[in-house]
């Protein structure tokens, strides 16, 4: 072959683009370490995705010292859950499905971006080190509102963050001189026991009758919730001295804090007829 | 009248075909170019006057208008121009040929109006899916239908060409292939083999699937099997424009090609590497180990090759040309080039764009670097300069050239041409650069609305609205540009005087011919053979991990057809529903 | 080769090469500033390589990363 000595250098000179390329894209997975999505994550059959332990009930579970996962669920055209919180400096794995269409998981202004197909679970661990709020977003269209698919990510510092939920139960009403109970159920998913108190503050704000006014209640229990468990608390409340009226209630545990109001009515003022 | 040589003179009959195949191409442009107008003004939020679930059906039609209409309307046209121009013969049977360009333009059809039906409630039809259709997106049964008749006749029309070379070969036993024809048997090489991956994901799958034979399919599989085919295509958009680069931008700088040898290693090249590389549109997929896409990506890698030998001989070759014509100095030969011309001038251009286009391309070649760059803007400010100008602003110059070919007639206005391929340039720019700008800090492509309730994009530089402003006078351009081209095109056909002033049709010469190459080069079985091989290599592993772990139907995966509209919190309510 | 391949300038390609000064062949002819251009596009291409892989792509975390053993090569 007759080739001139220029263009052989440029041969030569493309190829060590070439080799610098590949080179430079290895060394990325050797030294900062990064992984691609791969097939790790697994198949998921989308109409299990309900009974699949991970995903049916998604969100951020605790692993063990600053590791966490996160399972998400993507659907047109919202993710469950659609905000995940995680804390700063910690580890998170990622886990995606879709219940649909193919979508995908993408934290905005980062390199954190996957495709989620049908089928198949998209794993992918990532080091938050700063605190910070990023948009999630689906790049990979699904439907008619493909637009309106988003999300949050918040990393919030380390000691902002827990995994302690809390749901309150309670009546509305109660007749004064009955016995009521304000349930309080405390989650905690850290990998770990969680030993707090929870504190039950009943006060009487409607300023009604004398009798009542400086008659602030408070009631504290010690619990432990179990990792990954979770623990009712009942409150019992003798509402003898209450008073006809509402009366705000406040739980708190670990600074969580659950409220309601109850309404104490006269045995004749009708309420459930409850004697 | 004797005296003219033009390709109308000397091949009447086929020069009919292929003007109705580059009007059939002009045609997709047009309508394609002015979907992305509305596009380009939806997305900025400059004018918005469709609801934006319809944006995705525009999306659709712009993109399989302008990715495979257009693109592949023109390479059949050049192609058959290329084969008989060379070969010096005309085609074997020519209702043969009106047979494929008829299964083309049915094809194109039947997509059309399946795409429309997502606008017009009187076609009960909808194939909202984009060019890509992923399933378990399901379009209707006459989109799929349509797609394979498409592409069955490009097969045809390749069956055309070979059988025309056949043909001239047992006239010419111990000639070289004329390059021309050397471009267009080695695309379509590829080309057959790339197809098989789409035919097998319609044909075994997703139609079957839409007609309700099969009920699930592994949405990983098709995707692949997409893919397979995905990335060849775009090289069989840009081959033609290749072919054009090495055969008619020398000539039209007043020069030769620089070596004929080197050319048809590029073209081994791409035959050889175009298919075994689809998965690096999958580095972001689950389901795929990373050791197939490092595979996929090192064939990628070097694919570049092929096209930095390209910028190579091509700029020499127009070196060449610049200093016959008198051209000095180490640079300053460039303004002995003929700028005036708009065919030398868009080319030249298409050229230089292509190298920033190149650049976004190797970008996207890098494996992990995808996970800034995928499914962003970036992706598709890097395909307006590849397809939409390496390739677009090729055809268009070259048009300047071909049609007067085609029709006896000369350009209708030469100087508006030379304002809209630079127009074309100007508009290219904007757009792109705003684009590829946008994709780094996350606005992402295929979407309507890129503003979003939660949170805003953050650029290091400059702002979103300068962004999108760029964006939109871009697009206006750019349409104002096609505009403008098929305004030429048209007064040039239907109101232009025959001349006979035309140039002969003749392509390039060469400085260092076939002579100079080994005739191994010219043995088409050997790349062939090897290219089967790479590919079997790329993707054997890749889809029987995925059938195995998937399942060739999936599991349970139900279809989801777009055209069921519904209100946003509706599907809410609906998730929280299904949610334990 | 073909008839149709273009021989150079005979006053039969009334406006394809009318400019033509001088007849360059192979051996005349060295692409002095063709190589200086491809050179200038081999300096961009490393200079943006090097931003876009550094500065845009390893600065713009947080990043997927792995467990390193298992990210390296055809695993």
């Amino acid at each position: 072959m007759n080739i001139h000595t220029y263009e052989k250098t440029w041969l030569a000179v493309a190829m060590v683009l070439i080799v610098g390329f590949i080179a430079t894209i290895t060394y990325g997975a050797v030294g900062p370490g990064i992984a691609m999505i791969d097939d790790d994550g697994g198949t998921i059959d989308p109409d299990t995705i309900n009974d699949d332990e991970r995903f049916s009930d998604p969100g951020v579970t605790h692993v063990g010292g600053n590791e966490y996962e996160a399972a998400v669920v993507a659907q047109a055209w919202a993710y469950t859950p659609s905000e995940i919180t995680v804390p700063a400096n910690s580890t998170v794995t990622f886990y995606v499905t879709s219940r649909d269409v193919t979508h995908s998981y993408t934290v905005a202004g980062t390199n954190v971006n996957t495709m989620v197909v049908p089928g198949q679970v998209s794993e992918m661990t990532v080091e938050f080190d700063e605190p910070g709020e990023y948009g999630i977003l689906c790049n990979e269209y699904c439907g008619a509102y493909h637009h309106t698919m988003e999300g949050k990510l918040n990393v919030v510092p380390e000691d902002e963050f827990d995994l302690t939920e809390l749901s309150t139960e309670a009546p509305d009403e109660a007749q004064l001189g009955n016995q009521t109970t304000i349930n309080t159920t405390v989650s905690n998913d850290m990998n770990y026991d969680l030993e707090t108190t929870a504190t039950l503050e009943i006060g009487n704000q409607t300023v009604e009758q004398d009798q009542t006014v400086e008659q602030d209640q408070t009631v504290e229990q010690d619990v432990t919730v179990p990792a990954h468990g979770s623990e009712t608390l009942e409150f019992a409340v003798d509402t003898t001295d209450f008073g006809t009226g509402d009366h705000d209630w406040t739980v708190t545990v670990d600074g969580h804090e659950g409220s309601g109001t109850l309404t104490v009515t006269n045995a004749t003022e009708g309420g459930d007829g409850d004697a | 009248m004797a005296m003219r040589n033009a390709y109308i003179d000397q091949f009447p009959e086929e020069a009919r075909v292929i003007r109705a195949a580059l009007w059939s191409s002009f045609l997709a442009l047009m309508i394609g170019g002015t979907l992305g107008l509305i596009q380009g003004l939806h997305r900025t939020n400059v004018l918005r006057f469709i609801p934006s679930q319809d944006y995705y059906t525009v999306l659709t039609a712009h993109g399989v208008l302008l990715v495979i209409t257009f693109t592949i309307f023109f390479l059949v046209g050049i192609f058959t121009w290329a084969v008989t121009t060379s070969l010096d013969r005309g085609v074997k049977d020519i209702r043969f040929t009106w047979g494929w360009y008829a299964m083309m333009s049915l094809g194109t059809l039947l997509v059309g109006v399946s795409i429309l039906g997502g606008v017009v409630d009187q076609i009960p039809m909808n194939a909202d899916v984009l060019y890509t259709f992923y399933s378990p997106f399901q379009a209707h049964p006459a989109f799929y239908v349509g797609f394979v008749l498409f592409v069955v006749g490009t097969w045809l029309a390749g069956f055309d060409w070979f059988r025309t070379w056949w043909a001239w070969k047992k006239d010419n036993p111990d000639e070289r292939i004329p390059l021309p024809t050397f471009m267009a048997l080695t695309t379509m090489l590829f080309w057959y083999l790339s197809s098989i991956g789409v035919a097998i994901s319609i044909l075994a799958f997703l139609l079957p699937w839409s007609l309700g034979i099969i009920d699930s399919v592994n949405p990983l599989l098709t995707r692949t099997l997409f893919w397979f085919f995905g990335h060849p295509v775009v090289y069989f958009w840009l081959m033609p424009a290749y072919m054009l680069w090495y055969t008619m931008l020398p000539k039209l700088s007043g020069g030769k090609l620089f070596s004929d040898p080197l050319a048809r290693v590029v073209f081994v090249l791409f035959l050889i590497l175009s298919t075994p590389v689809g998965i690096h549109h999958q580095y972001l997929d689950p389901g795929i180990a990373e050791g197939f896409k490092f595979i996929a990506m090192t064939n990628t890698m070097f694919l570049l090759l092929p096209s930095l030998l390209t910028a190579f001989t091509v700029v020499a070759s127009m070196e060449h040309g610049a200093r016959q014509r008198g051209g000095e100095g180490y640079l300053s030969w460039l303004k002995a080039l003929p700028w005036r011309d708009p065919a030398f001038t868009g080319m030249a251009l298409a050229g230089l764009m292509f190298a920033a286009g190149g650049f976004s391309g190797m970008i996207n070649a890098g494996l992990s670097i995808n996970y800034l760059v995928h499914n962003s803007w970036w992706v598709v400010g890097h395909f307006h300069l590849t397809v939409g100008t390496a390739v677009a602003l090729t055809f268009m110059a070259a048009s300047y050239w071909f049609i007067p070919q085609l029709t006896g007639k000369e350009i209708w206005n030469r100087s508006l041409g030379l304002v809209q391929v630079v127009l074309w340039f100007i508009g290219m720019t904007f757009m792109s650069n705003a684009m590829h700008r946008a994709g780094l800090f996350g606005i992402p492509r295929r979407t309507a609305e890129p503003q979003y309730e939660g949170f805003s994009f953050d650029p290091a530089v400059g702002t979103v609205a300068e962004i999108d402003a760029q964006v939109a006078l871009g697009a206006a351009l750019l349409t104002l540009s096609v505009y403008l081209f098929i305004t030429n095109m048209v007064l040039t056909t239907i109101g232009g005087s025959t001349s006979d002033a035309i140039p002969d049709n003749t392509y390039a010469g060469t400085l260092s011919g076939p002579e100079d190459s080994p005739a191994i080069i010219d043995n088409l079985k050997l790349w062939t053979s090897i290219a089967v091989v790479l590919v079997i290599i790329a993707y054997s592993l890749p889809l029987a991990s995925i059938i195995d772990a998937g399942g060739l139907f999936g599991p349970g995966i139900d279809p989801w057809k777009p055209s069921v509209v519904v209100d946003p919190s509706l599907v809410l309510e609906s998730v929280r529903g299904v949610m334990p | 080769m073909s008839s149709a391949i273009e021989k150079g300038v005979d006053g039969k390609h009334p406006t394809d090469e009318t400019d033509q000064v001088r007849e360059l062949d192979h051996d005349e002819y060295d692409p002095i500033g063709t190589a200086i251009l491809v050179g200038i596009y081999f300096l961009i291409l490393v200079a943006l390589w090097i931003f876009m892989y550094f500065i845009e792509f390893l600065g713009n975390g947080p990043t997927v990363t792995g467990v390193l053993l298992t990210v390296v090569g055809l695993a």
